[in-house]
């Protein structure tokens, strides 16, 4: 068995259904690429996976760990060990970046106030930062700025990654991470994701566009349309699916808009 | 018994002047009606429960704590405000109740006939000094009243902070509690003052705040509302002189059953003046907040800018926050901005955070801090900053 397993997933938003019967099985240090027009289910999947609370699940199953997560709050899944690059992070005012990351990390190891022993002292906590930061050509002048506010569209998806590298997950989801981004910054990103790569780590990229799995190199590629996964293969798939588009499943052939 | 003349006896040793003063304002409270639903400023606002007779007993005579910064410069003076009605009747007599009147209401007449202690404060002309001063004021006791007024006069070009605390002994207290304040802020003169209300929860709390500005002052006021089981306070500044600026916030939290009430002016009576006021706060349980807010531009207060905003975070379904901002403009001349906001955690901020991993309850306590964060960068004094951090941070628990 793998170590993630979603099967038969079905959700709805909205009282509309998205997704319509999703499996997919992730076994650590594989990469798994998934693409699809805009509005097949994509980000569903993503935020259905995190337990999104405007996502409805009506089926499936999702084991990680021994659990079906999709039982579990939102931050116990944080906690099993997964995690979500946000294809849209969310500005949160009033809470600085420093603060967030630091009570991320501090609860990811159980510490809720009282065992300092599990607290991330401030010193451990700079040095983590450091070369993650120098990976992904960032700087800590944003570490007092409030949560992902006034950050650059690609500002926000390299701190999206900080945040994954930081708290070392060993299901990492990322949608559409390398939207927005200029070439120099998808580099960079991959290579961060790179680093992390390993058998302790399996990965699910949500992505339009062929030119980051030339980078990040997918293992496995699934194509969903209208909510389901209607061809899944090697890396090959990507190739055709740059070729042909979605054409064959009766998608209109569409530029893929840059939205992020 | 009742609140009568003859709970003024309880009061002894007062000139004649004020002793007089408080007869004229029993006359008031005796003769004015208790405010109707048609009233539009008590129409949310439910005090037909309360009855005064039943806190009689006046406490906290002069028994405030003051804490004289070291080395106060010569010329300041600084004491409880019935001892310098009496000392001092020159500075007091043509000022107290001078811009809090006795007679608005049934509760400022009250307040005016029995205040019991408060601070008196006098900074004379271009003395400025950086430690603040530090009031205060203690109830020992439920089922009587402690009803503080402080009274602070700021010379030409004078610069300072004071802090006026109310606290309760006992947080189940019952009672009748005020805390009114007047600021003089004199020509060019800098005031920063933080008044902090804690009283008991099952309290009655009435308070009038009021500030006169003369030409090139500054004011910073900051209120914080925690206690009552009924809270009303009026916030209130004139603009009298061309050039000042008036900054008003506030932070309030309100939980349980309790009930807050805000009135705040805006009186821009001259040109050039500024005032810019930020009221913030967050309901949770089946808490109760009304603001309501009026910005006046009076006709020759051409070139003045005025900004209102109240932000309301609210914490749980059964609470309920009511915001009315208003506007009066009688001169074209001027800048005016106006905004509230009601409504619950966003709940993509909450998302954001839990998928990180930090738990439901940490993760909303992050988010009331952040939403008063901004706020709370604003109070004018250190010192006053910690206090209301450490309030808040128990609070949000
Ligand atoms: N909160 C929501 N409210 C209403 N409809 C929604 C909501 N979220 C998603 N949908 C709808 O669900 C469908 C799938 O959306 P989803 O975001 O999963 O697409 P996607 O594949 O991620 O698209 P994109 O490539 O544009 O990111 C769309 O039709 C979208 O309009
Ligand atoms: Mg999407």
């Amino acid at each position: 068995m793998a170590d993630f397993e979603i099967k038969d997933l079905r959700a709805s938003v909205e009282g509309r259904q998205i997704l319509k019967g999703v499996s997919l099985a992730i076994s650590m240090g594989e990469v798994h690429a998934v693409m699809g027009p805009n509005g097949s289910g994509k980000s569903t999947l993503s935020h259905t996976l995190m337990g999104h609370p405007g996502y409805t699940v009506d089926g499936g199953s999702v084991l990680f760990k021994g659990q079906n997560v999709l039982e579990l709050e939102p931050d116990e899944r944080a906690r099993l060990g997964m995690f979500l690059a946000f294809q849209y992070p969310v500005v949160v005012p009033g809470i600085s970046m420093a603060n967030f990351l630091r009570t991320a990390l501090n609860s990811k190891r159980g510490y809720d106030g009282k065992d300092k022993s599990k607290q991330v002292t401030p010193k451990e906590f700079r040095s983590m930062m450091k070369s993650e930061l120098e990976v992904l050509h960032m700087d800590d002048s944003f570490l007092p700025r409030y949560i992902n506010d006034g950050f650059s569209g690609g500002e926000k998806k390299r701190a999206e990654i900080l945040q994954m590298a930081m708290l070392k997950p060993e299901i990492a989801i990322l949608d559409e991470t390398d939207s927005g981004l200029d070439i120099d910054s998808i580099k960079f990103v991959a290579e961060a994701v790179n680093r992390m790569r390993g058998p302790e780590l399996g990965i699910l990229i949500i992505t339009h566009y062929t030119r980051v799995l030339e980078f990040i190199k997918p293992d496995y590629v699934h194509v969903l349309v209208d909510g389901k996964f209607v061809l899944s293969g090697g890396p090959e798939v990507a190739e055709r699916l740059e070729n042909t588009g979605y054409a064959e499943w009766g998608h209109a052939e569409e530029e893929p808009k840059e939205v992020a | 018994m009742a609140l009568t003349a003859e709970t003024l006896d309880q009061l002894q040793g007062e000139p004649g002047w004020l002793r007089e003063r408080r007869q004229n304002a029993l006359a008031a409270y005796e003769t004015l009606q208790l405010p109707s639903k048609t009233d539009e400023e008590w129409r949310r606002t439910d005090v037909s429960r309360f009855n005064a007779a039943e806190y009689s007993k006046l406490e906290h005579l002069d028994g405030l704590k003051l804490e004289r910064p070291s080395g106060l410069p010569a010329g300041v003076i600084l004491k409880p405000l019935r001892e310098a009605a009496k000392d001092h009747p020159d500075l007091v007599e043509p000022r107290l109740f001078s811009l809090v009147h006795a007679d608005r209401d049934r509760f400022a007449a009250l307040h005016a006939a029995f205040f019991t202690g408060g601070t008196f404060l006098y900074v004379p002309d271009g003395v400025e000094f950086d430690q603040p001063v530090l009031g205060q004021h203690f109830s020992h006791a439920g089922g009587n009243s402690v009803l503080p007024h402080t009274l602070i006069v700021a010379g030409r070009g004078a610069r300072f902070n004071y802090l006026d605390e109310y606290i309760a002994e006992d947080d189940t207290e019952a009672g009748y509690r005020s805390g009114s304040t007047e600021i003089f802020v004199g020509e060019g003169s800098q005031v920063g003052y933080v008044a902090v209300q804690k009283w008991g929860r099952n309290v009655w709390h009435f308070a009038d705040q009021r500030a006169e500005l003369q030409k090139d002052s500054n004011l910073r006021l900051f209120n914080v509302t925690l206690g009552g089981k009924f809270s009303k306070t009026r916030v209130e500044a004139s603009l009298a002189g061309e050039g000042s600026n008036a900054e008003l916030k506030a932070i309030y939290f309100a939980s349980g059953e309790q009930f807050f009430d805000f009135h705040t002016l805006q009186d821009h009576r001259v040109g050039n003046t500024r005032s810019d006021l930020l009221f913030k706060g967050a309901l949770q349980d089946v808490a109760r907040t009304v603001y309501a807010g009026l910005i006046k531009i009076e006709k020759h207060a051409a070139r003045s800018d005025a900004y209102q905003a109240n932000r309301n975070l609210v914490l749980s379904d059964k609470a309920k926050a009511t915001s009315i901002p208003m506007l009066e403009i009688d001169n074209n001349d001027v800048r005016c901005t106006h905004g509230a906001t009601v409504g619950p955690v966003d709940p993509e901020h909450l998302f954001y955070l839990r998928s990180r991993g930090i738990p439901e309850t940490t993760a909303k306590r992050m988010l009331i801090q952040g939403f008063f964060g901004d706020v709370l960068d604003r109070i004018p004094f250190e010192h006053a900053r910690k206090l209301v951090e450490a309030e808040l941070e128990a609070r949000i628990g």
